[in-house]
């Protein structure tokens, strides 16, 4: 794939075949994806020819190998020229996303002694892996219809939570214009006993420690000083979200012929934004978005109460952002204002000081974007900048570099476990080979790609945390 | 093609792919579900006998039934906690018939991340009285 290297962090690839605009990849040389092994920019050049969409498409510094998209991937398409929307562009696990905590007045010191401790009930409290179930037990579908069209606010008015958590989630933490009508049977069949429930995977949910601070403003006015014991949450909207891309996409790939769509990949099966079938896929996406904020608002009571128990200390909420989402905004694209649908799959919002869908005590400094690293490494807390080239958005990780399969035949789960706990991480497993998968060797360099991204203009560091324990989906 | 039946795991950065061949349509389908399993479960000897289960798939073409059978199984898993132990796969008037016997928490250890579900990124399955072969992405 031939690329045009336009700064130190920035590279193209020329409009070329079916391409409707350029592609644009955010990254060093040392992080490009290795040709051969990854075919991420091939999916990028793909991406570039979705119908109606506008300035490129991105890649940001942790992008690799999706299917369809690339993860790390972000496009958008004019909404009032025939631009569509793809599910693949958003991704199987909707409205994944990451959630950070901090704990009022502990630090790692004062920690110590009891993290055993507390990781042992974060390990009883935090349910994951299959058919374990979940904190909150729905009274049934009706309630589940209260999921879906309430998110973390619902959550909140039944007591799992307090009202402020909402002025710091993104959208309030319940995103307009869900429609249960559009989710279906088997959809709701898989969420009903799901919520608060961290999946496995990717997934996991740690307790980590600020190791540095970048801007000591804006952290003050995220809520964060040096020391501090937070735990970041990341986990999505469940076996719901993925039935509920899986149907969409299936009907899209039916019905694409109807508007003369055609793509290289049918993982990107779309519709025009302003059909029936948009309509219809961003109303599920809605309501697969309000399931994932609300599970992330119920694990975050569960670790609150383990929090409060073994080490009597309040946990505040810093922020909630989702990392793999379509969203209706408006930016200007060749100097006028357009209203598009801004695919981020794997990727994260990141909106600059001043915007108006920012809270007021957050308006002066910027949107708080969470990027987790792999399981050991560090993760970040970043801020949004001015004239973000990506249509505000950044990174949402360190990027894969190996298959599962590859990390699980490097290391195993209990080697790689001890590996952890002799650098002072506890770990709390699900299964093992579930562990090997996520070993930090199969995983870009999170510094690395954090440091890319603010290179690139695409956000600016605020925090560097640290892990001192794990529990792994 | 090969006419023996077989199935493996192939690296993938996304998530994990199956491959499976077997002499036909319908074998080579069970041995998708097989590879499905694999990925995340080993059963374990003993334990309760496992639970007959069964469902239709209408009429399509092949990639679109092979399609509907890996749907059917991640769904019954994520919401009966229960794995397949056997999957019989037969032709049924132009559909398939599945029968499946679904092993309970007593006899499955978990071992990876389960799979939420298929992609259509890659999906290749295709055949001829030689043989067949799919390669399938699974999200988990």
């Amino acid at each position: 794939m031939p690329l045009v290297r336009e700064s130190p962090y920035r590279f193209r690839i020329e409009r070329h075949g079916k391409m409707r605009v350029p592609g644009v990849v955010f990254a060093t040389e040392a992080l490009l994806p290795r040709a051969g092994e990854d075919r991420s920019l091939e999916q990028v050049v793909n991406v570039a020819t979705l119908p109606g969409i506008v300035g490129a498409s991105y890649a940001m510094p942790d992008v690799h190998w999706g299917y369809g998209f690339p993860i790390g991937g972000v496009a958008a398409t004019d909404v009032d020229a025939g631009g569509v929307v793809s599910p693949g562009g958003v991704g199987f696990d909707i409205s994944c996303g990451v959630r950070l905590l901090a704990a009022d007045g502990l630090d790692v010191a004062r920690l110590r002694d009891k993290l055993s401790a507390l990781m042992d009930r974060l390990d009883l409290a935090i349910p994951r892996g299959m058919g374990q179930g979940a904190v909150w037990r729905l009274s049934g579908p009706s309630e589940l219809d209260e999921v879906l069209a309430g998110g973390a606010r619902y959550a909140v008015e039944q007591g799992h939570g307090v009202p402020a958590d909402l002025r710091r989630c993104e959208d309030g933490g319940v995103l307009a214009g869900a429609d249960r009508g559009q989710v279906g049977r088997r959809a709701v069949q898989r969420g009903l006993t799901q919520v608060g429930s961290l999946g496995s995977g990717n997934h996991f949910l740690e307790v980590q420690a600020v190791d540095r601070i970048y801007d000591s403003v804006v952290a003050d006015a995220f809520g964060l000083s040096p020391g501090q014991i937070c735990v970041m949450i990341h986990c999505g909207s469940r076996g719901l979200g993925h039935q509920i891309c899986t149907d969409h996409v299936r009907a899209m790939d039916k019905s694409m012929m109807r508007y003369r769509i055609e793509l290289p990949d049918r993982q990107l099966a779309c519709v025009p934004v302003e059909s029936d079938q948009g309509h219809a896929y961003m109303a599920a996406m809605a309501a697969a978005a309000n399931y994932a904020r609300a599970n992330r608002q119920l694990l975050a009571e569960a670790t609150r109460r383990v929090f409060a128990d073994v080490l009597g200390v309040q946990m505040h909420l810093v922020y909630d952002i989702s990392h793999n989402m379509a969203k209706l905004e408006t930016h200007e694209v060749d100097g006028s204002p357009r209203r598009l649908c801004v695919h981020r799959k794997g990727a994260t919002r990141a909106l600059p000081p001043g915007h108006a869908d920012l809270p007021d005590d957050l308006r002066a400094v910027g949107q708080p974007v969470l990027i987790p690293g792999s399981m050991g490494t560090a993760s970040y807390v970043l801020t949004g900048v001015p004239a973000n080239p990506a249509f505000d958005s950044t990174c949402h990780g360190a990027g894969r570099v190996q298959s599962r399969h590859q990390a699980a035949k490097s290391v195993h789960g209990k080697e790689l476990q001890h590996q952890l706990e002799a650098e002072g991480i506890a770990v709390r497993g699900g299964s093992w080979r579930g562990l090997a998968e996520e070993t930090p060797q199969a995983y870009k360099d999170v510094d690395a790609v954090v440091a890319a991204a603010e290179g690139g203009g695409l956000c600016r560091r605020v925090a560097r945390l640290v892990p001192v324990g794990v529990v792994k989906g | 093609m090969s006419t023996e039946s077989g199935h493996r795991l192939e690296p993938h950065t996304a998530d994990t792919r199956v491959r499976a061949w077997a002499p036909t349509r319908e074998q080579c389908i069970a041995e998708a579900v097989a590879a499905l399993v694999e990925s995340f479960a080993q059963l374990r000897p003993g334990g309760e006998p496992g639970e007959p289960a069964e469902f239709d798939v209408l009429p399509g073409p092949p990639d679109e039934l092979l399609i509907a059978v890996l749907d059917e199984i991640i769904y019954l898993i994520d919401t009966t906690g229960k794995v397949p132990s056997s999957a019989q796969v037969m032709a049924d008037d132009g559909g398939l018939r599945v029968l499946l016997e679904l092993a309970g928490r007593d006899r499955i250890e978990v071992i990876g991340p389960v799979p939420k579900a298929v992609t259509l990124h890659g999906l290749e399955f295709s055949g001829d009285e030689r043989g067949w072969s799919c390669r399938v992405i699974l999200d988990v």
